[in-house]
């Protein structure tokens, strides 16, 4: 059957068999189970009512459960394994790993990104978030700013690569840089430690788009008379900024900055086109591709790693959801 | 004297045949110096009408285009379907699919390594024993060719599991006759000579060498291919043999001083063209273009037999470029020896289809009519040698049948991870400044881990 | 702010300016890859994309056939005899590859090393009393006093004026199978991003509306699993998959972008639903709606822009996914989906054409673009998340 037909069908089915499913699980639920009628109505209702939400609840937490929940112990387990998985080795492959050069300049650069990159995009975000509020043109400019987010990495590599160029003909850069009486061209991806900055620069220019657009919102939620009552007070602009907006976004902004952050941990395109994990570049999500179906027992224990950097901004971002309840 | 009336004119009657059931067929049958004998009789005793084979390999593009011209012909013969996809990243691909029980009827392996590591997990069928002696009997140097599709199963006990269908051949300088007509260069007979005229290009104010390493995921193989040219013109091939088992490490000196030799082209600036920094990133499918610019901005690349596939539009073989065997050294005493690598056809999926493939390949026609399109070279001793495309093909032909010594492509037959890993980036980071002694250590040590 | 007179117009020329600076930085190089996807592979090599409009000057080499050598008599008239081979460049370039057109010479030379020494008109002389002279309409002379045997070989330099066309799109968009991978990137897409959203609203009521024990823990559940890396869960899930029998298939990869898009969707949606006017759900309870008459009549309308901008994140992310569908979908060609065919085929056969990469690269943004464009207004909408209070 043709994909297409599949797929159709697929839409049919699924968001049918969903409407479905909860549909015919109220009616039992309401119906045939816990009546609203009888002499026990009203203890009927009250059962009813504490079925439910499990009801809505339940294809979202078997998927939640197969495809998240058990790929974090599966994945545990398997890393304890050898490369085909017939012999248990224990944390010999975790041994192995922090003994490879390759891994520990993959997590130094990882920490980097984690560091520069969420920090970089939040701030940019808000800069630009906060200049074209009021702007015209602003909707305009918002939409190219965001517009790098509906590029594929792979499409976004493609790009930079047409920057970076190691030919003053091709490369951006090293056309500046020649008209600035530079003699040699430059491979800027070459350079050590700073090139990773330059790949850098790509997710930031990608990311800072979702910032942007998630903060405006917020800053468009401010209410006006905490702004009004500064400015009575004479305060300038910047004071306004910093002192009152700032900090009543400050959820917002911190929810960005972790967003980005679980985004930095999963992107191992970037690297992985412009430079294959060669010249001191190697990040996690790359290290772990070139492993990947071949030593699987390496392999999930490179993601168990990247799982383990990223528990701080997990414990943190439950924390906060709990404190809101 | 009736029968062979009648076979003849059974043959003569198929030929329009099998011509129009396919519109496709560029070569019509009966016509030129093709062998047409064997795939008359092939296609009158096979018929798998309505049955569908898949197959997936590394070619790509123009290569794709010019395989299914081959495929085109038996699908005439047979009457089956066949549906090729090829992949740039095949060998990650193969792995997934054949795990997940969706390979295909016929993998095309372009390293031997990666079809032994599946065949120890039992995802490719092995073939009869017969495959392997015609192989050994019609192929040049047929044992070779059989040895190096034997591993051993899931169950240890040593198969055959593929046949080798196309070749291709690595030790090759690429040059552009009127640059070396108009500076007066001649070319050199050893590798004494090359690197004196490495050293006089320079001196004239060229540059001597195009290298380019880049190839996205792949990048540094063809640095690879190198370090083996060199290591068989410096070492006895026994060297060669124990250094792809491992039985010397890749921290032995002799491995060593191949890659230092390499060096010696490689990490000179004034050698290559761009300068050291640019042979790491440039797209090896970019980097022989200097060859053909003016003023020209190399005169010479060292590259494998397929490379003219990416040379620019236009270019005529013979007139704009040419070349000649990457020489040995002259004091070494070591022969000629030769560099090659090849892609194997294996079993998958077995399928009545897929059986009768590789009877196809046994024909000389499967692989003329890929001769005849230019870019094909074959170890298969029955073709002839009038179908190459060009001289120069030919000649590439000459060069694999004449050689005292030919070795595999040894970076093709480590385990997947050394051969298409550890061996790769080494190399890259040996041409962006660590030494030789530290890279090696760095693969020896992968390898290590391995065992 | 705007009631402070005077400071409006200063502040608001740097506000204006930075901005534009800024989205200027952040448009280029886009720019210089919409460009290059105009031009073909030998004019991005030799000119810059931001030159692109501008004629390039570029080097090329005819032959001149040996065939028609002429011999001329030595005489008062001529200096010497000997051998002469005349004609016209745009005949031998006609001849070699079929492009007609006068041509007008910038510059020639007689050696690639040094191809554009002369000026035309001039006549340059070479090795062995050899001559050879171009005019600038590409009429040529080339003289020597020995027989010609070889064909000798003439450099010149033309201005190549700036040529955009649609090739390179034209090749990609005929390319062999992309529309196949274009209808199956749609086919995997938009049952990824619909039924995540399905599934998601109604967990996501539930666990804003519904009072329940373990809500607090389901939610910072889901909280917790909005930060697990997708790449843990390949390997174990496609294990799975062999294992229940579905392997690499259609079915697969829309499982597997259900479950890895679900916690952003739960928590989207249930920050959203959060803000939603309680009376409105009270009065209707009080009704006697029950819960799914309340969710399907009165949420969902709601919630449409919270909807609308999760489904544009999913979309985006889906539509630009390579990971996930090379290992979910089969790899024979025919399941390609479009990031799959860019990346392995045309980037693996055309590695060095920058044309055909740079065209790969926006028929791929295009749609995604699309999408963007028309549903942006809900982006904003559907995140403000219960801030409007």
């Amino acid at each position: 059957m043709s994909p297409l037909i599949q797929g159709a069908l697929t839409i049919f089915v699924g968001v049918g068999g969903c409407v479905a499913y909860f549909w015919a699980s109220n009616v039992v639920l309401d119906k045939v189970l816990f009546p609203a009628r009888g002499p026990n109505a009203g203890r009927n209702i009250n059962r009813a009512n504490l079925i439910r939400p499990w009801l809505f609840l339940l294809p979202a937490l078997l998927a939640l459960g197969l495809y998240l929940v058990y790929p974090v112990f599966g994945s545990f387990s398997r890393s304890l394994y050898n490369r085909t998985g017939a012999e248990f080795i224990g944390f010999g492959n975790y041994r192995i790993m922090l003994g490879d050069p390759e891994f520990r300049t993959a997590l130094t650069n990882n920490l980097l990104w984690v560091l520069i990159v969420p920090a970089a995009s939040t701030f940019f975000g808000l800069l630009i978030a906060q200049l074209t509020d009021r702007l015209r043109w602003g909707t305009v400019a918002k939409s190219i700013i965001f517009m790098p987010m509906a590029i594929s990495f792979v499409g976004a590599a493609l790009i930079w690569k047409f920057v970076y160029a190691n030919n003053p003909d091709i490369g951006l850069i090293n056309a500046v840089l020649v008209v600035f009486g530079a003699e040699a061209s430059i491979d800027v991806l070459q350079i050590p430690f700073w090139n990773n900055l330059f790949l850098m620069v790509i997710l930031i220019w990608i990311q800072t788009g979702f910032a942007m657009v998630i903060l405006s919102a917020a800053l468009r939620g401010v209410p006006e008379e905490t702004i009004e009552a500064a400015i009575l007070d004479g305060a300038g602009p910047a004071r306004v900024f910093f002192s009152i907006k700032v900090p009543q976004i400050m959820p917002t902004i911190v929810v960005v900055w972790t967003t980005i952050t679980i985004l930095v941990l999963k992107v191992f395109d970037i690297v992985y086109t412009m430079t294959g994990g060669n010249f001191g570049t190697q990040i996690l999500p790359s290290y772990m591709m070139s492993y990947m179906f071949r030593d699987d027992g390496r392999a999930t224990a490179v993601a168990f790693v990247i799982m383990l950097i990223v528990l701080p901004v997990m414990v943190w971002n439950i924390r906060q959801a709990r404190k809101e309840m | 004297m009736k029968k062979a009336l009648l076979c003849c004119v059974a043959s003569c009657a198929l030929w329009p045949a099998i011509a129009n059931a396919d519109g496709h067929l560029p070569f019509a049958p009966g016509e030129g110096a093709f062998s047409w004998d064997s795939y008359t009789a092939f296609a009158e005793a096979t018929d798998l009408t309505g049955q569908v084979l898949t197959i997936s390999g590394p070619w790509t593009g123009a290569e794709k285009d010019k395989f299914e011209v081959v495929l085109a012909y038996f699908e005439a013969a047979t009457g089956a379907q066949v549906q090729y996809s090829g992949s740039d990243s095949f060998e990650q691909d193969i792995v997934i699919s054949a795990r997940s029980g969706s390979a295909p009827n016929l993998a095309v392996f372009p390293q031997p390594g990666l079809a032994a590591d599946l065949a120890s997990q039992g995802l490719i069928a092995p073939l009869p024993q017969e495959t392997a002696d015609w192989v050994a009997q019609n192929y040049a140097a047929g044992q070779s060719w059989v040895d190096l599709a034997t591993y051993p199963g899931a169950d240890g006990a040593q198969g055959f599991y593929g046949m080798f269908y196309r070749v291709d051949l690595k030790s090759l300088v690429w040059y552009s006759p009127d640059a070396f007509d108009e500076a007066g260069y001649d070319l050199p007979e050893t590798m004494e000579d090359l690197l004196a005229l490495t050293d006089q290009i320079a001196a004239d104010g060229g540059t001597p060498w195009c290298i380019g390493l880049g190839s996205g995921a792949a990048t540094g193989w063809p640095a690879t291919d190198w370090v083996e040219d060199i290591m068989l013109r410096i070492n006895a091939p026994e060297d060669y043999d124990a250094w792809v088992r491992n039985e010397i490490g890749f921290d032995d000196p002799k491995v060593i001083e191949a890659i230092e030799k390499f060096g010696v082209f490689a990490r000179n600036d004034a050698f290559v063209n761009g300068g050291v920094s640019a042979v790491a990133n440039t797209d090896f499918r970019d980097s022989p273009s200097g060859l053909f610019a003016i003023p020209p901005q190399c005169y010479m690349h060292r590259q494998a037999s397929f490379i003219p596939a990416f040379f620019p539009d236009g270019t005529t073989m013979g007139q704009d470029v040419d070349f000649f065997y990457f020489p040995a050294f002259a004091d070494k005493d070591l022969g000629k020896p030769v560099l090659g690598a090849g892609t194997l056809f294996s079993v998958t999926d077995p399928s009545e289809a897929a059986t009768a493939m590789l009877d196809f390949l046994k024909l000389p026609v499967a692989h003329e009519t890929w001769m005849a399109q230019g870019g094909f070279l074959t170890a298969h001793a029955g073709v002839n040698p009038m179908t190459y495309i060009d001289d120069s093909s030919r000649a590439q032909g000459e060069i694999l049948r004449n050689a005292t010594t030919f070795r595999f492509d040894a970076s093709d037959l480590m385990p997947g991870e050394i051969g298409a890993g550890a061996f790769w980036t080494g190399m890259v980071d040996y041409v962006t400044g660590t030494d030789a002694k530290t890279v090696a250590e760095g693969i020896q040590a992968r390898w290590d881990d391995l065992k | 702010m705007t009631g402070i007179a005077g400071q409006k117009s200063a502040l608001s020329w740097v506000v204006n300016i930075t901005v534009l600076a800024l989205v200027v930085l952040w448009l280029i190089p886009t720019i210089g890859l919409l460009v290059s996807s105009f031009r073909d592979r030998d004019a991005i090599s030799a000119s810059a994309w931001w030159t692109a409009p501008l004629s390039v000057e570029q080097n090329f080499r005819v032959r001149a056939p040996a065939a028609e050598t002429l011999i001329i008599d030595g005489g008062f008239e001529a200096a010497i005899g000997g051998y002469e081979i005349t004609g016209n460049i745009a005949d031998l370039i006609a001849a070699e590859t079929g492009q007609t057109g006068p041509v007008t010479i910038t510059a020639f030379g007689a050696t690639a090393r040094a191809p554009v020494v002369a000026q035309p008109g001039d006549v340059l002389n070479l090795s062995r009393d050899r001559t050879l002279s171009i005019t600038a309409d590409g009429d040529y002379r080339f003289f020597a006093p020995a027989e010609i045997t070889r064909d000798p070989s003439l450099y010149f330099a033309m201005e190549i004026p700036p040529s955009f066309d649609l090739d390179n799109y034209r090749e990609i968009l005929r390319s062999d199978g992309m529309d196949i991978a274009f209808i199956n990137t749609l086919t995997v897409t938009i049952p990824a991003t619909v039924i995540p959203i399905l599934i998601a609203a109604f967990a996501a009521y539930a666990l804003a509306w519904m009072d329940f024990r373990g809500r607090g823990v389901l939610i910072a559940v889901v909280v917790g699993l909005l930060v697990v890396p997708l790449q843990l869960a390949l390997v174990p899930m496609l294990s799975f998959h062999n294992t229940i029998g579905i392997g690499q298939s259609f079915l697969g990869i829309w499982l597997a972008h259900t479950g890895f898009g679900l916690p952003l969707a739960i928590y989207l949606l249930r920050n959203y639903m959060v803000g939603l006017p309680r009376d409105i759900i009270e009065s209707a309870r009080v009704d006697g709606a029950t819960d799914f008459q309340v969710f399907t009549k009165i949420i969902l309308p709601l919630s449409f822009p919270a909807l609308a901008s999760f489904a544009i994140f999913q979309f985006l992310w889906v539509w630009n996914d390579l990971l996930v569908a090379k290992v979910f979908l089969p790899a024979s060609s025919e399941s390609w989906v479009m990031t799959v065919k860019i990346a392995d085929d045309l980037l693996g056969s055309r590695g060095g054409d920058w044309g055909i990469l740079a065209a790969a690269a926006f028929t791929s943004i295009a749609v995604p673009l699309l999408v963007f464009f028309t549903l942006q207004r809900y982006l904003v909408r559907g995140l403000l998340a219960g801030s409007v209070k």
